[in-house]
C-alpha cells in the first residue's frame, strides 16, 4: 500500500520538474459592446495573479479560478495533467487593434511571465436591411462579386469567397488560392465530400494541409461573419498570359429549425431542426502571368523567388583516392522544387559521382521555403594542382524583378600523391606498366583569333600585280625580249667567228703565195736570213688557217696530231714536217747547207699538194 | 532630347572608329573578341576590310578573326564567308580550315557531293593549295628560268650543259604552264565569284525565277552553292545534283 501511495508524490515531483506553462487565451477577433472572454492558463498550481490594466476594454467581470486535473496511465505509462485557469470577462469599447501586456503569476515563490495578446475588435453588424438586399440580388444574379449568398430564413447569410495573394505573378512565382467560408446568422454543420474544385492546369500545386481549422471572426461588407479558410493551395503558374481559374462548389450541410410551428410544447422547446444541403459557389478569378524577362543568364537554374547559397569543400588538401565533398546549400522561398541541380565542372582526373540532394522544405501560406541540400562527392585519381571553377547558380529575383547569379569561391585543389597510387614513380623497380590514354577529346570549338601583329600595308601589296594586267605580261616579255636580245648577239658573234676561220681557211693559199712571192723576192736581192723566215712564217701561217689552229698553239705536234685526224696520207704529212724543220734549221742554222731553191721548191709544192688535200 | 544625345554620341564614336588605324582597330577588335563582345569585335574587324584600299594577302587573318567573332555571335552564315574570303587570300592556313570546316558541321544541309572525276579532283585540290599571287609569280619565274635554260642550251660549249639546259627548259616550261593554267583559273574563280553561301535561315529553291515557280527544294543558312546565272532579282543555283532559282538577297557571294 505504501508503494501506490508514493506515486502521487513521485509524480507531483517530477511535475515540478517540467516548465512551468503560462499563457494568456482570447479570441483574435472580437466584436465591439459584445463581451468576451479572456483567459489565463497555468499548468502548475499558482497562485497571485496580476493582471495588467485592461485599458482598452470595458472590464465585465473576473477572475473565475477554476481548476482541473487529470491522470491517465496507458501502456503502463502515468501521465497526469494540471490546469489552472483564471478567466475575465471584457467588452471591447472601441474598434480598431488592441493588444492586452503580460500578466505575472507566482508558481512555487517563482514568478512567471504571460504572453502578450493583441486583439481585433469588428464593427458590430450595420442594420441588416441592406446586408440581405445585397445577398439576395448576389443569389439572383449569382455573379462573380466574390460571393453566393444564402439568404437563411433568420436573415442568415453563408457564402465562400476565392481569395487569392496576388494577381499579377511572374512565371514560377507562387500565388495562394484559398477558399473561405464566411457564415452569418446560420448553423453550418458540415461540408461534404461533394466539391469541385478547379483543375488548375497551367500551374503547379503545392497543397497546404489545414491541420485545425480556426474560426475566425471577421468584418465584411459591414457584417461581422464567422469564417473559416476550408481549403488552401500554393499554386505556380507554369506559362505566361492571362490564367482563367474556374469557379469552385462546395456543398454545406446546415441546420435548419423547422418553419412549421409545432403544437407541442416540448417541439417548441426542443426547438427541432432539420439538415440541409446546400450548393456554395466560390467564384472564379484570373491570375496575370508575366513571363520572365529575357536574358537569362547561362547558369539559369529554373528558380523564382530569393536564394541564397552556401557552399562548403570538406578539404582543398587531400590525396589521391581520397574522396572531396563539395556541400552546396541553397536556401531560400521560391520554387524550390522545381530548382535544378548547379553543375560543377570537376577537373579531369577528378571520378565524380551523382549529386545527393536532400531536401527540407516547408510549405505555408506564405510559399514554399526552406533549404536544399546538394552533396558532390568526387575522388581525384591524379596528383597535382588543380582548380575548382566557381560554380554558379542563376535565378529570377521576384522582388528586384531581374535575373540574378549566385557563385561560389573558385577552389584551388592539392592534390597530393597517395600512397596506393599506381604511378611510375611509386611502382617497385621492374615493374614498369602504365595505363595508355588515349588524348581524349572534351569537347570541340572553333580556334581562337590570330592575336599576331597586323601589318596591313605590308611588302605583298607592294609585290600585288593583278593577274592579266599589263604588269603581268610585261614580266613575261621582258625576259623574253632579254633572251632574244641575248641570243641575236651571241649568234652574231658565233657567226662572225665562225666566218673569220672559214675566210682565213678560204684565203690560205692566196696569202702562203704572198708570202713566197715576198720570199722569192727577198732571195733574189740574197737575203737569205729573211728568205727562210718568209718561208717558215709562210707554211705555218698557212697551215694554221688552213687547218684552224689558234696561233698560241701552234706547233709540229699539233699540226701532225690535227693532220693524221683529219686522215691525211702519211708522205704529206712527212713532207710537211720536213718543210718546217728544214725552214726552222736553214733559219737558225746556215751551215747545214739547204738550198733556198730547193726549199722554197718544197714549200711551194706541199701548198699545192696541201691545197688539193679535202681538210 | 535624351535621344538627340544618343545619336550625337553615336556620331562621335563613329567618328572615332573611322579616325582610328587599321592597327588600332585590330588591337580593340582582339581585346573586344578576348572579353567576350563579339558584335563589337566583328564590327571592327568588318571596319579594317572596309578601310582596306586592295584586299591582299595581309589581310587573310582579318577575314579569319572576323569569321571567328561571327561564329562566336551566332551568325553562321557570315562566319562561313569569311573563312572562305580567308582561305581565298591564303589557302594554307590550317586554323581557317578547321574553323571552317568545324563551322560547316553546324549546318543544316548535308550535301552529297557528285561523283567528281578524280583527276579533276586532284586539279582542283592542287589549284586550291596555293593563292593566285604565287602561281603566276611562280609561272613567271619558271618562264624566266626556261629562258636561261634554252639560252645555255644554244650557245654552251659544253655537251652537258647543253643537255641539262634543254631538258630543264621543257620542265620548267610545263610547270611554268601549270602554273599560269592554275592562275588563270583562280582569277576566272575570283573575277566571276560564281560561288556563293546562303545567308537567309531557310530558302527554297524554285523552278523558275519568279514568284510563282515550283518549290523545287529547301536550302538552310551556311550551304555553299555554285551560281550559274542571274535574272531580275533572281540566281540560279546549282548544289549537289539540285538546281533552281533562289531570290539573289537570299546569299552572298564569296
Amino acid at each position: 500500500m505504501t508503494f501506490v501511495c508514493l506515486l502521487p508524490l513521485l509524480g507531483v515531483g517530477i511535475l515540478r520538474a517540467e516548465d512551468v506553462q503560462f499563457r494568456a487565451q482570447a479570441p483574435a477577433q472580437v466584436i465591439v459592446g459584445r463581451p468576451f472572454q479572456f483567459s489565463y492558463t497555468v499548468n502548475q498550481r499558482a497562485k497571485d495573479l496580476r493582471a495588467p490594466e485592461f485599458t482598452d476594454f470595458d472590464y465585465i467581470a473576473g477572475p473565475y479560478t477554476s481548476q482541473s486535473s487529470s491522470t491517465s496511465f496507458v501502456n503502463g505509462k502515468r501521465t497526469s495533467s494540471f490546469q489552472m485557469t483564471f478567466t475575465y470577462t471584457l467588452m471591447a469599447q472601441k474598434e480598431g487593434t488592441f493588444s492586452i501586456p503580460p500578466a505575472t503569476i507566482t508558481v512555487s515563490g517563482e514568478r512567471y511571465t504571460s504572453n502578450g495578446v493583441k486583439i481585433t475588435v469588428l464593427p458590430e453588424d450595420q442594420p441588416q436591411q441592406s446586408n440581405s438586399n445585397s445577398g439576395q440580388t448576389a443569389q439572383r444574379s449569382n455573379s462573380g462579386s466574390g460571393q453566393t449568398t444564402q439568404s437563411g430564413p433568420e436573415q442568415g447569410n453563408i457564402f465562400v469567397r476565392t481569395l487569392v495573394s496576388k494577381t499579377k505573378v511572374y512565371e514560377q512565382e507562387a500565388i495562394l488560392l484559398s477558399y473561405k467560408v464566411y457564415v452569418a446568422g446560420v448553423d453550418l454543420k458540415q461540408f461534404t465530400n461533394n466539391t469541385t474544385l478547379p483543375d488548375f492546369t497551367s500551374f503547379l500545386q503545392q497543397k497546404i494541409d489545414l491541420q485545425d481549422v480556426q474560426l475566425e471572426l471577421e468584418n465584411y461588407n459591414g457584417r461581422n461573419y464567422q469564417t473559416a479558410t476550408i481549403y488552401s493551395t500554393l499554386l505556380y503558374p507554369q506559362k505566361a498570359g492571362d490564367i482563367q481559374i474556374e469557379p469552385a462548389s462546395f456543398e454545406a450541410v446546415l441546420l435548419v429549425p423547422n418553419q412549421a410551428r409545432s403544437r407541442s410544447i416540448f417541439d417548441d422547446f426542443f426547438n427541432s431542426y432539420t439538415t440541409a444541403t446546400r450548393t456554395l459557389r466560390a467564384p472564379g478569378t484570373t491570375i496575370h502571368v508575366t513571363p520572365l524577362p529575357a536574358g537569362k543568364p547561362a547558369s539559369y537554374a529554373g528558380g523564382v523567388g530569393k536564394f541564397t547559397m552556401d557552399a562548403k569543400l570538406s578539404s582543398t588538401e587531400v590525396k589521391t583516392n581520397e574522396a572531396i565533398t563539395l556541400t552546396l546549400t541553397i536556401r531560400g522561398a521560391g520554387n524550390m522544387k522545381l530548382l535544378k541541380t548547379p553543375a560543377v565542372d570537376w577537373p579531369e582526373g577528378f571520378e565524380q559521382y551523382d549529386p545527393k540532394v536532400t531536401n527540407n522544405f516547408k510549405t505555408s501560406t506564405g510559399g514554399m521555403s526552406g533549404t536544399r541540400t546538394i552533396e558532390y562527392l568526387a575522388i581525384p585519381r591524379a596528383a597535382g594542382e588543380y582548380i575548382l571553377p566557381a560554380i554558379q547558380f542563376g535565378y529570377f529575383d521576384t522582388e528586384k524583378g531581374k535575373y540574378e547569379v549566385l557563385s561560389t569561391p573558385e577552389y584551388t585543389l592539392h592534390i597530393a600523391r597517395g600512397a596506393g597510387d599506381q604511378t611510375a614513380t611509386a611502382q617497385p623497380a621492374g615493374v614498369n606498366y602504365v595505363n595508355k590514354e588515349n588524348i581524349r577529346e572534351l569537347g570541340s570549338d572553333i580556334r581562337y583569333i590570330s592575336a599576331a601583329n597586323f601589318v596591313p600595308a605590308s611588302d605583298s601589296e607592294v609585290l600585288h600585280i593583278p593577274f592579266g594586267s599589263w604588269q603581268m605580261y610585261l614580266l613575261y616579255g621582258c625576259p623574253l625580249i632579254i633572251a632574244a636580245l641575248l641570243f641575236l648577239i651571241f649568234r652574231k658573234r658565233i657567226r662572225e667567228n665562225a666566218d673569220i676561220i672559214g675566210m682565213r681557211k678560204r684565203q690560205a693559199n692566196s696569202v702562203a703565195r704572198k708570202r713566197l712571192k715576198t720570199a722569192k723576192k727577198l732571195l733574189s736581192e740574197q737575203k737569205k736570213e729573211q728568205f727562210f723566215e718568209e718561208i717558215e712564217r709562210a707554211s705555218l701561217q698557212y697551215l694554221s688557217d688552213r687547218l684552224s689552229i689558234p696561233t698560241a698553239d701552234l706547233n709540229k705536234e699539233t699540226i701532225t696530231s690535227t693532220l693524221r685526224n683529219r686522215t691525211i696520207d702519211e708522205t704529206l704529212i712527212e713532207r710537211t714536217n720536213r718543210v718546217l724543220s728544214d725552214a726552222a734549221f736553214a733559219r737558225y742554222a746556215p751551215a747545214m747547207g739547204i738550198k733556198p731553191e730547193d726549199l722554197y721548191a718544197q714549200t711551194e709544192q706541199l701548198i699545192n699538194d696541201l691545197e688539193d688535200c679535202k681538210l | 532630347m535624351k535621344k538627340l544625345t544618343n545619336i550625337f554620341f553615336l556620331l562621335l564614336l563613329s567618328a572615332v572608329a573611322f579616325a582610328q588605324s587599321p592597327t588600332e582597330l585590330w588591337a580593340r577588335a582582339n581585346q573586344a573578341y578576348t572579353d567576350g563582345n563579339y558584335a563589337e569585335a566583328a564590327a571592327d574587324y568588318s571596319a579594317i576590310i572596309e578601310s582596306a584600299p586592295v584586299i591582299t594577302r595581309a589581310y587573310a587573318p582579318v577575314y579569319y578573326n572576323l569569321g571567328n567573332a561571327h561564329f562566336k555571335h551566332g551568325e553562321l552564315s557570315q562566319a562561313i564567308l569569311a573563312y572562305e574570303r580567308s582561305l581565298r587570300l591564303k589557302p594554307t592556313d590550317k586554323n581557317a580550315k578547321y574553323n571552317l570546316r568545324f563551322a560547316q558541321t553546324q549546318i543544316i544541309d548535308n550535301i552529297a557531293d557528285t561523283q567528281v572525276f578524280f583527276l579533276r579532283e586532284w586539279v582542283t585540290t592542287l589549284r586550291n593549295m596555293l593563292p593566285l599571287s604565287t602561281w603566276m609569280w611562280s609561272s613567271i619565274i619558271l618562264f624566266s628560268l626556261m629562258l636561261v635554260c634554252l639560252l645555255l642550251f644554244a650557245f654552251s660549249r659544253s655537251l652537258g650543259l647543253r643537255k641539262a639546259g634543254f631538258y630543264i627548259s621543257i620542265v620548267c616550261l610545263v610547270c611554268s604552264t601549270i602554273a599560269f593554267a592554275n592562275a588563270a583559273s583562280l582569277h576566272h574563280r575570283d573575277s566571276v565569284r560564281a560561288e556563293a553561301i546562303i545567308t537567309r535561315g531557310i530558302v527554297n529553291a524554285k523552278a523558275s525565277p519568279d514568284r510563282s515557280g515550283t518549290e523545287l527544294f529547301t536550302l538552310h543558312e551556311g550551304t555553299k552553292v555554285t551560281i550559274h546565272e542571274e535574272l531580275g532579282g533572281y540566281v540560279n543555283i546549282e548544289v549537289g545534283n539540285y538546281n533552281g532559282w533562289i531570290p539573289t538577297n537570299t546569299l552572298e557571294r564569296i
